[in-house]
C-alpha cells in the first residue's frame, strides 16, 4: 500500500463536510455518492476527484476509505480492508458496530486498521473519556450523554433507538433494557444545557467497553422528548430535517484517585454532523499517517495518539469544556 | 375483619411516611453552583 490520497464514500451532512475538512488540508480527496449529481457537484466545488465505485478504489493511490454511507458498512469494510485499505467507519447503528468489531482479524492479516465508530458518539466520546483517564487511577463507570442529531439517517436512527433494546455493561457483563428507559436529566455544554436523557440502542457501550476494559459499568443515554419516546415504535410521523440543530456529548467517568473518588464530566455542544465530520477527518488523517496500529481501532483505546486526535479535533473547530462544581 | 384493620393501618403508616419523605426529604438537586469551562489539558 503506497496511496496518498483518501476516498470519501458518501455526501451526507458528515461525509461532505469529511471530504471539505481534508480537501482544506492539502490532502487529495476521491469522492463517491450514488447520487451521481450530489457527487459531480461536491467533487467540482472541492476539486476532488470522483471514483464510479467504492470497490474501485485502488490501494496504489488510496490510502484510506472513510465511509460515511447511511447504510451498513460491515460488507464494503471488509472488502476494502482485503483489498488492503485503511477504513474509517462513521456508522453508529449497533447491529453495525458489531459487525465491524468482529473484523479485526482481517484487518491484522491485511496490515491495515479499520476505525470503528469515527463520529460524535461513538467517536469523540472515546476520546474524551481517554484525556478525562489521566486524571484517575481506576476507572470504574463511564456514562454517554448525546444530544441531536446529523443528517436525515441519523434522525432515523434516533428514532429507532428509542424503541429497541439499550446495551450496556454492567458488573462485567452485557445486559440489555428497555430503550426509553431510565430518565437521567443531565447537563450538556450551552447553550444545549439539561435534557431528559433515556436508555437507548446506542453503540457507545460496545466500543468503550473494547477500550476500557477496566470499567465495570458503562451505558449511554440519548435526550428525548415525550413525543420522541411516544412514537418511537411507531414510523416518523414527518420526514427529518435535512440536517438537525446544535448536538452535544457528554461523557462522565467515576472512578477514584489514591482513596477519593473522583467523577470528570467533559462534552461539546456544536452540530452534531460538524462533531462526527471532525472526529472522521482526525481519524483519516492519523490512519494516512500510519499513527494507528493494525487491527480493529476504537477511539479512546490504549496505545493510540488519543491526545492528538483530540488535539486535531480540536483544531477543526471543536471546542471541549469541562464541568466543574458540584455534583457534575 | 383484624386482617383489614391492619391492612388500612399498614397503608395509612405508609402513607404518611411517604408524605413525609416527600414533603421533607431531599431528592435529587440539580447543580447550584458550577459550570462548564473550556477543558483543560496538562502539557504533554
Amino acid at each position: 500500500m503506497s496511496g496518498s490520497s483518501v476516498a470519501v464514500v458518501g455526501l451526507g451532512v458528515v461525509g461532505a463536510r469529511v471530504a471539505r475538512q481534508l480537501t482544506s488540508s492539502s490532502l487529495a480527496v476521491f469522492v463517491h455518492d450514488r447520487r451521481t449529481d450530489l457527487q459531480e457537484a461536491t467533487a467540482r466545488a472541492l476539486k476532488a476527484r470522483t471514483i464510479d465505485s467504492p470497490i474501485d478504489v485502488r490501494p496504489s493511490e488510496t490510502a484510506v476509505v472513510v465511509l460515511a454511507t447511511p447504510s451498513r458498512q460491515g460488507w464494503l469494510t471488509r472488502c476494502l480492508v482485503e483489498r488492503g485499505v485503511h477504513v474509517v467507519c462513521t456508522s453508529d447503528d449497533v447491529e453495525d458496530v458489531r459487525d465491524l468489531l468482529e473484523l479485526d482479524g482481517v484487518a491484522r492479516t491485511n496490515n491495515v486498521s479499520i476505525v470503528v465508530g469515527a463520529t460524535a458518539s461513538p467517536g469523540l466520546s472515546g476520546l474524551l473519556v481517554a484525556e478525562l483517564a489521566s486524571r484517575v487511577d481506576v476507572i470504574d463507570e463511564i456514562h454517554v450523554g448525546v444530544h441531536g442529531t446529523g443528517g436525515p439517517a441519523c434522525a432515523r436512527q434516533h428514532h429507532r433507538a428509542l424503541a429497541n433494546d439499550a446495551p450496556g455493561w454492567h458488573d462485567g457483563e452485557w445486559i440489555s433494557r428497555p430503550g426509553g428507559s431510565g430518565r437521567e436529566l443531565l447537563w450538556f455544554p450551552e447553550p444545549i444545557g439539561s435534557r431528559d436523557c433515556y436508555r437507548a440502542e446506542l453503540a457507545d457501550p460496545l466500543t468503550l467497553q473494547r477500550a476500557f476494559p477496566s470499567a465495570s459499568r458503562i451505558s449511554a443515554r440519548v435526550s428525548a422528548t415525550r413525543r420522541d419516546r411516544l412514537t418511537a415504535r411507531l414510523p416518523m410521523m414527518s420526514p427529518p430535517h435535512a440536517e438537525g440543530g446544535l448536538g452535544a456529548v457528554r461523557v462522565e467517568i467515576r472512578g477514584s484517585r489514591g482513596v477519593e473518588r473522583r467523577t470528570e464530566v467533559a462534552g461539546a455542544a456544536e452540530r452534531t454532523g460538524v462533531i462526527s465530520a471532525a472526529t472522521a477527518s482526525a481519524a483519516a488523517v492519523s490512519a494516512l499517517s500510519s499513527d494507528l496500529p493494525a487491527g480493529v481501532v476504537v477511539l479512546g483505546a490504549r496505545g493510540l495518539p488519543n491526545r492528538a486526535l483530540l488535539d486535531d479535533v480540536i483544531k477543526r473547530g471543536i471546542n471541549i469544556y469541562e464541568y466543574v462544581g458540584s455534583g457534575a | 375483619m383484624k386482617i383489614l384493620r391492619r391492612a388500612i393501618a399498614a397503608i395509612t403508616l405508609t402513607g404518611m411516611a411517604a408524605a413525609v419523605l416527600r414533603i421533607r426529604g431531599k431528592g435529587g438537586v440539580p447543580p447550584e453552583r458550577g459550570g462548564w469551562r473550556e477543558l483543560t489539558r496538562p502539557p504533554s
